[in-house]
């Protein structure tokens, strides 16, 4: 996969960007490049840069130093407004005093387009949004969902080669988000344009990205499409940041993992873990550790377990329809395999008693 | 809100204390000026009104603000555009010096312009070759008015601005919007109300301006006296009827003023 | 500077910004400075230190602290009964707070003066009953001061009494606070910061304020002599080092009144907000 990425013409390079805001270094030694028709996260928490390097793409940040090449050509010193591309700002940025019509059709007015055209094109990407009858509408009489569409349709409405959308759905109510999201991949598989999203959520970017860049204190920690990221985290920072992982102590206590080396630490995510009650018949049950339920949360579809380990509070799924377990209860865990770290390395060690088995998640 | 109400005698109390406090300040002198305008009657009015210098210094009051209030729109425009839009070293010290004004007292403010354009000044040895005389003459009195006024359109905009933020502007320059066109389409809309209204009170204060403008005019009577120099004057004289007369002509003004201000702002608060 | 911004028209707006503010404002401050450096030390200490210049920032200053208390009371009781209560004419009251900001200061205080001497309609009622002078007096002053300053504490807290959460109220009230110790312990904190800005505004206009004053002062020297006046004296008689001696202290009034009060905001910004 990785391969392919490199292999495939990049559409938008960065090349050893840095960026300071006065003392702030908000972008260190970024390299990026983004294939083009592909549709991309930028992922991060907040005050990791990710915006800033959106920012930058888009022409409303310069960087310190560096490089950016769209489509084949350098664009540091090209304007914004001349590098072919479409922004949805997060706060959407729709002109206040405009109505929906004027909204869309201001960057068609501004390169004189006919008004047939104008009304022609307008029409469609109403259409497109499925806003038709909205026109004559202030932005403030839209709902967030609209607003976000309408905004979308405003960045579309030139034409541009790319679309950088900064926190699209930061501001839209949960269950909106949801439809929003899967309608935005639609679009933007359909019209088949080259896009860059920035997000702090990883559910987003798992679901929406074809591939995900993650970023962390103003580096890029790793890029990869979102099964690469998961099963072969580069970094630490990634290993802790996508999936609900939590840190383990006293890693050497655990049965039937090694530790080879004193400095080590290790991540472990739910999904390593599965838990059942004292006699249920199940493969590795003589591997298991016997371990008291502290906590059950009921997530809709399934029970997270929380229980006690060597001084660690462990989370596993279970689903609703096995046998129930009670708080209090002795259960029996089975940890699969944990991320080990070394420094800044970071490997896959499973339990020793399933050493035989090839490992596919 | 439930907690918020208050029909207890409390409330009654300060809102009478209010009406009383402001009842003597501010509404008494009011009336005061109109009844001893008219003391004399309708006639002795007229007369004191359609005074040939009376005329005059309404003429020069309206002209010195008319002047400084074009110039400070123009200015306000600019600087609220310039630091709010943008980010650059010195924006703190830039503001500071554009709010100065107002902390001067206007004493100061007509001294500072003596030192500089008066005979011992600064700049006097390059404009007096040509002619061009400043302090005691027009063209002080409305430097001085301007100064007196200086911050009021910035200040009214700046807030808004602030508030707004960047990212319309950046979207229309993103899709190749030129400076006029970002302006006229999108900032000034959102400004429009916030200016009319910087205006507004600029007008208010440019008329009623007086120890700047005392400073610098020359107290020639028909010549550089404006409005309330002319009334200052009659006053001393003891024509108590003419000075308030000619007061009530400025107060007619700043009621006015009272009422656009408010329906300028229950406009704005609405569209916002 | 360098960094360029996607909006265009920063040279354009920050050129005409800079040229008018050169003109009107740093050029005429300048010529001040220029001309200061140019005054013997010794002779602007004698300016400053005779007692008649002396006297007259005694009389501006106590007049203008005066006034600007009593503003900064009445101005919480309106600020408070405006955003706080509904009642008739609450429109027209409001309306009428920014008065002094419309009213020209001489029509003002020729008004102010005519009522107030002992002939005239008010000042002869506290005359005759009292036997108070209020024209021609430090009380006459301190009354034109209180009346150029009633907007600025208004003003000043209203905005923030608008903004206070009525959760911070309701917290309060369910936590079993009565009243007076929810405004006491709740609300005044949240507005005091916008009190002493205010307060520190009126001072400041107050001490600087000659148009509104001038009239009812009555100029007597030692008692009734403020310090725009004693500049404005300086001025008549030509003796610009004198008039500027006097405007520098002055200034430096200012100065200092306003920086206590920057120091104050922004010591309470940074225990609101954690950031300085």
């Amino acid at each position: 996969m990785s391969e392919q990425i490199e292999n495939a013409k990049s559409y938008v390079e960065l090349k050893d960007i840095n960026k300071h805001f006065r003392d702030f270094h908000a972008s260190k030694d970024v390299n990026i490049s983004i294939p083009k028709g592909k549709l991309v996260a930028l992922l991060g928490p907040s005050g990791s840069g990710k915006t800033t390097i959106l920012r930058m793409i888009a022409g409303l940040e310069h960087p310190d130093s560096g490089e950016i090449w769209i489509d084949g050509k350098k664009v540091n010193d090209v304007p914004g407004s001349e590098r072919g591309v479409g922004f949805v700002f997060q706060s959407y940025a729709l002109f206040r005093y405009m109505t929906v019509f004027e909204n869309i059709a201001f960057g068609l007015r501004l390169k004189k387009t006919p008004e047939n055209e104008i009304k022609e094109k307008v029409t469609e990407l109403l259409k497109l949004i499925s806003c038709e009858g909205l026109e004559k509408r202030y932005p403030s009489e839209l709902s967030g969902g609209q607003r976000q569409r309408v905004a979308f349709a405003r960045a579309l409405a030139p034409n541009p080669q790319l679309l950088l959308l900064d926190e699209p759905f930061a501001a839209i109510d949960a269950k909106v988000r949801l439809e929003l999201r899967t309608w935005l991949k639609e679009m933007i598989t359909k019209l088949h344009i080259t896009s860059i999203f920035v997000t702090h959520d990883q559910d987003e970017a798992i679901e929406v990205a074809d591939e995900i860049i993650v970023t962390n204190q103003g580096r890029v920690e790793q890029s990869g499409s979102p099964q690469e990221l998961y099963s072969r985290p580069a970094t630490p920072f990634v290993a802790q940041f996508i999936g609900n992982s939590v840190p383990v102590k006293n890693f050497e206590r655990f049965k039937h993992f090694e530790r080879n080396d004193d400095d080590v630490t290790a991540i472990l995510r739910p999904e390593f873990v599965s838990v059942f009650k004292e006699g249920e018949h199940v493969q590795y049950a003589n591997s298991a550790e016997q371990a008291v339920v502290e906590d059950i949360i009921f997530r809709g579809s399934s029970l997270e377990i929380r229980f006690r380990l060597h001084e660690n509070l462990i989370s596993a799924y279970r689903s609703i329809n096995e046998a129930p377990i009670e708080i209090g209860e002795k259960v029996n865990a089975f940890i699969y395999r944990m991320f080990v770290i070394k420094g800044e390395e970071i490997s896959l060690v499973n339990n020793l008693s399933i050493k035989q088995e090839s490992v596919i998640i | 809100m439930e907690i918020r109400k208050d029909s207890g005698i409390m409330k009654w109390i300060l809102i009478g204390i209010s009406f009383l406090f402001l009842g003597v300040f501010l509404l008494l002198p009011l009336f005061y000026i109109i009844a001893t305008a008219f003391r004399d009657g309708i006639g002795g009015y007229l007369v004191a009104v359609t005074d040939e210098y009376a005329i005059k210094a309404a003429l020069l009051t309206l002209k010195a603000t008319l002047i400084s209030v074009l110039i400070n729109t123009f200015f306000g425009l600019a600087a609220a555009w310039c630091l709010t839009k943008f980010a650059f070293k010195g924006k703190k010290i830039l503001s500071t010096f554009i709010d100065l004004p107002v902390t001067v007292s206007p004493i100061i403010a007509g001294l500072i312009y003596v030192l500089t354009f008066g005979r011992q000044g600064i700049l006097y040895k390059y404009l007096d070759p040509y002619g061009i005389q400043i302090i005691f003459a027009v063209p002080g009195i409305v430097l001085a008015t301007i100064f007196v006024t200086f911050p009021f359109i910035s200040r009214e905009l700046i807030p808004v601005l602030t508030a707004q933020g960047t990212d319309e502007e950046e979207a229309a320059a993103l899709m190749g919007a030129k400076t006029f066109t970002i302006f006229r389409k999108v900032t000034l809309p959102h400004i429009k109300w916030a200016l009319l209204y910087g205006v507004v009170l600029c007008t208010a204060r440019a008329m009623g301006e007086f120890g700047a403008v005392s400073v610098l005019s020359g107290h020639l009577r028909g010549k550089t006296n404006t409005l309330p120099l002319y009334i200052e004057l009659l006053y001393q004289g003891y024509d108590f009827t003419g000075a308030f007369a000619a007061s009530s002509i400025l107060v007619i003004m700043a009621i006015i003023i009272l009422i656009l201000r408010l329906l300028l702002q229950n406009k704005g608060k609405r569209e916002v | 500077m360098k960094k360029k911004s996607i909006i265009p028209g920063f040279g354009l707006s920050f050129g005409i910004t800079i040229t008018i503010l050169s003109v009107i404002v740093i050029l005429p401050m300048c010529s001040l400075v220029v001309f200061a450096s140019k005054l013997s030390f010794s002779e602007f200490l004698y300016t400053i230190s005779r007692p008649r210049i002396m006297s007259g920032y005694f009389v501006s200053i106590s007049t203008a602290f005066f006034a600007s208390l009593i503003n900064a009371v009445m101005g919480l009781v309106l600020a408070w009964v405006l955003v706080r209560y509904e009642f008739p004419g609450k429109r027209f009251l409001d309306g009428i707070i920014e008065l002094p900001f419309a009213l020209p200061t001489a029509v003002a205080g020729i008004s102010l003066t005519h009522m107030t001497t002992t002939n005239g309609c008010v000042g002869k009622i506290f005359y005759d009953l009292f036997g108070i002078r209020i024209a021609y007096t430090r009380l006459g002053i301190t009354i034109a001061l209180i009346f150029i300053g009633i907007p600025f504490v208004v003003r000043s807290i209203q905005p923030v009494l608008e903004k206070i959460d009525l959760q911070y109220e309701e917290a309060a009230y369910i936590l079993g606070a009565d009243r007076k110790t929810t405004f006491r312990k709740v609300i005044f904190p949240e507005i005091l910061p916008a009190l002493i800005s205010g307060f520190t505004l009126a001072f400041a206009r107050c001490i600087g304020e000659y148009g509104s004053v001038v009239f009812i002062a009555g100029n007597t020297p030692y008692e009734t002599e403020i310090v725009p006046l004693l500049i404005m004296a300086e001025l008549q008689e030509f003796d610009y080092s004198a008039a500027t001696s006097i405007a520098l202290v002055m200034l430096f009034i200012a100065f200092v009144i306003l920086s206590v009060n920057a120091i104050i905001q922004s010591r309470v910004s940074r225990r609101v907000s954690g950031i300085s």
